[in-house]
């Protein structure tokens, strides 16, 4: 990693205090129900930043960093993947900035990574041999299955689905929460091949006394003792029985990629990204909730009721995250480009976790009004659903663009996070910068 | 301090065994290009990974970078309180190596001046 760019010294200072900091950086003071500029004071100077007028500034709330200056990534290669924004090389954690997740389909080049040991060597080999998956506890039958016998046995599928961080938007919080400072691209879309959770779980002779799953792979802890597991998480019964949760062993028709899991992983749509075990190898049932390693504690975990930003919470008012919340991406066009006219075609995808997306919406005046855009069905539950809208700009100038989902029980995306100790769960609006020329 | 560098240098060390699938038995043992430069180098934040000069830089790095990369470290912006939380959770749920008192005390007040929350990225 190496040096940041000066603008997060803005962002910083915004994070600190976000009125002090318009005025300090752009001489803005605000009107006195917060939005606009007062006199006009610090409008030029924003403008030259962002590089144009702002034709809806008076609805721009104060101490609002401008989404043109609020993205921050660099590009680092790694290995089999495209433009990813590497957070962390041990472990490797890279996510995908949001112009490069346009694809309906995620491929297997532009899907984040997220691991907390270290990667398999057979798994980087790409060497299935050796491989099994042991499905005990509580069941009638213990299984071993091999590769061959895993994709022979039961009915294989063939879903889109969704995967996202825990902890994906976490950079957004303030105070800042400890982990990975995930911005917006740390979920993925990609064709999971694979066999159903519960048939396998069936075929085991799954016992009633069964409430939890616990998952277990093949990737070696940090710091290298055999006798420690880096993070085995599971999900309920009832999400593990869900004919969408699979084991799945191909991503878009090729071998599962080393780095998102080879030869075999857990795909658990809608829920953390940490429930879809990757280098899978073993399955336990359990009677109890599953209390593996990165299932306690704050691990994956909100406070069970709201706190305000930088409580401390007891760890007995923690609850475990299960669906993850209504989010939406723009995906095109790319932040901070500027347009060739009036018109502008926007898109992107929406996602709600267990639930899907029944409506979507833009704005283009920092959310004083709202443009219903063209929602497109998912080709299955549990995929991200594309959305399109043509906007017409009535000025040349700074536009921000900003997406808004609402789920099919009516819960829309926030403007603000509902700030918790760990920063999970952060699914608040994405907003683009766009220049409209004279 | 040295005894500790030498257990977890062993612990590393020794996941370097094994090529099977079971849980644990892999593993590099993987050491980044930094470490032997940074035991002997001089005062250039580049060979540190980053870490900028200041007391307890040396007691970040020999405690964090055996296990995993400064970059996780570099991306915080944690009170102390936190701070000292994280050094309590890698202690009881990581398998790091517990610090003597004045190790512990130089690493929290590094990373609480170099990575709080007031600190620009």
């Amino acid at each position: 990693m190496t040096k940041r760019p000066s603008e997060r010294g803005i962002c910083e200072l915004y994070e600190q205090d976000p009125e002090a900091a318009d005025y300090k950086i752009f001489g803005r003071v605000a009107n006195g129900d917060r939005r606009g500029f007062l006199k006009g004071a610090g409008l030029a100077a924003m403008g030259a930043v962002v590089g144009g007028t702002i034709p809806f500034h008076r609805n721009m709330p104060s101490g609002l960093i401008p989404a043109a200056l609020a993205e921050d990534l660099k590009d680092f290669k790694l290995t089999g993947k495209d433009g990813l924004t590497v957070l962390n090389d041990r472990p490797i954690n890279a996510e995908t900035p949001a112009h490069l997740l346009d694809d309906d389909i995620t491929p297997n080049s532009r899907h984040f990574v997220r691991n907390n040991g270290i990667v398999p060597e057979k798994a980087e080999a790409m060497d299935a041999s050796g491989w099994s998956l042991t499905v005990d506890g509580g069941v009638n039958a213990p299984l071993t299955l091999t590769l061959d016998e895993l994709k022979s046995r039961f009915e294989v599928v063939r879903l889109a689905l969704q995967i996202e961080c825990g902890g994906n938007g976490r950079a957004g919080f303030n105070p800042p929460a400890r982990g990975n400072q995930w911005t917006v691209g740390a979920v993925g879309n990609s064709v999971w091949t694979g066999v159903r959770l519960g048939d396998v779980l069936k075929a085991a002779g799954m016992k009633d006394s069964a409430v939890y799953t616990g998952h277990y792979g093949a990737d070696p802890h940090l710091s290298g003792d055999p006798a420690k597991v880096p993070i085995s998480r599971g999900v309920p019964i009832a999400k593990a029985m869900d004919p969408h949760t699979i084991v799945a062993f191909e991503m878009n028709g090729e071998p599962i990629p080393a780095l998102n899991g080879f030869p075999v992983r857990v795909v658990a749509p809608g829920w953390p990204g940490s429930c879809s075990q990757k280098w899978l190898n073993r399955i336990q049932v359990r009677n109890v909730v599953h209390d593996g390693p990165k299932m306690t504690g704050q691990s994956y975990r909100v406070p069970a009721f709201n706190v305000a930003p930088g409580t401390k919470v007891d760890e007995k008012d923690f609850k475990i995250i299960e669906s993850m919340p209504v989010k939406s991406l723009i995906t095109s066009p790319e932040t901070g480009q500027a347009a060739n006219g009036r018109s502008l075609t926007v898109r992107g995808h929406a996602w709600a976790g267990d639930r899907s997306v029944s409506a979507m919406h833009v704005s283009i005046d920092f959310g004083a009004t709202w443009i219903e855009a063209n929602l497109m069905d998912p080709p299955n539950p549990f995929s991200w659903q594309t959305w399109q809208a043509a906007i017409a700009f009535p000025d040349k100038g700074y536009y921000e663009v900003w997406a808004r989902a609402t789920d099919s029980a009516g819960v829309m995306q926030p403007f603000a996070i509902n700030w918790n100790p760990r920063g999970y769960l952060n699914n608040s609006m994405h907003r683009i910068a766009v220049q409209i020329p004279a | 301090m040295r005894a500790s560098i030498g257990l977890i240098a062993a612990l590393a060390l020794g996941g370097a065994i094994g090529f099977g699938w079971g849980p644990g038995f892999s593993g590099p043992g993987f050491w980044g290009p930094g470490l032997p430069a940074a035991a002997q180098s001089a005062d250039d934040a580049d060979e540190w990974d980053g870490l900028a000069p200041g007391p307890g830089r040396e007691e970040v790095y020999y405690q964090c970078r055996p296990c995993h990369s400064l970059a996780i470290v570099k991306q915080q912006r944690l009170s102390r309180r936190v701070w000292d939380e994280v050094l309590i959770w890698m202690v009881e749920e990581q398998g790091m190596p517990e610090p003597g008192a004045e190790e512990r005390e130089a690493i929290l007040e590094y990373l609480s001046t170099h990575f709080g929350p007031d600190i620009p990225r």
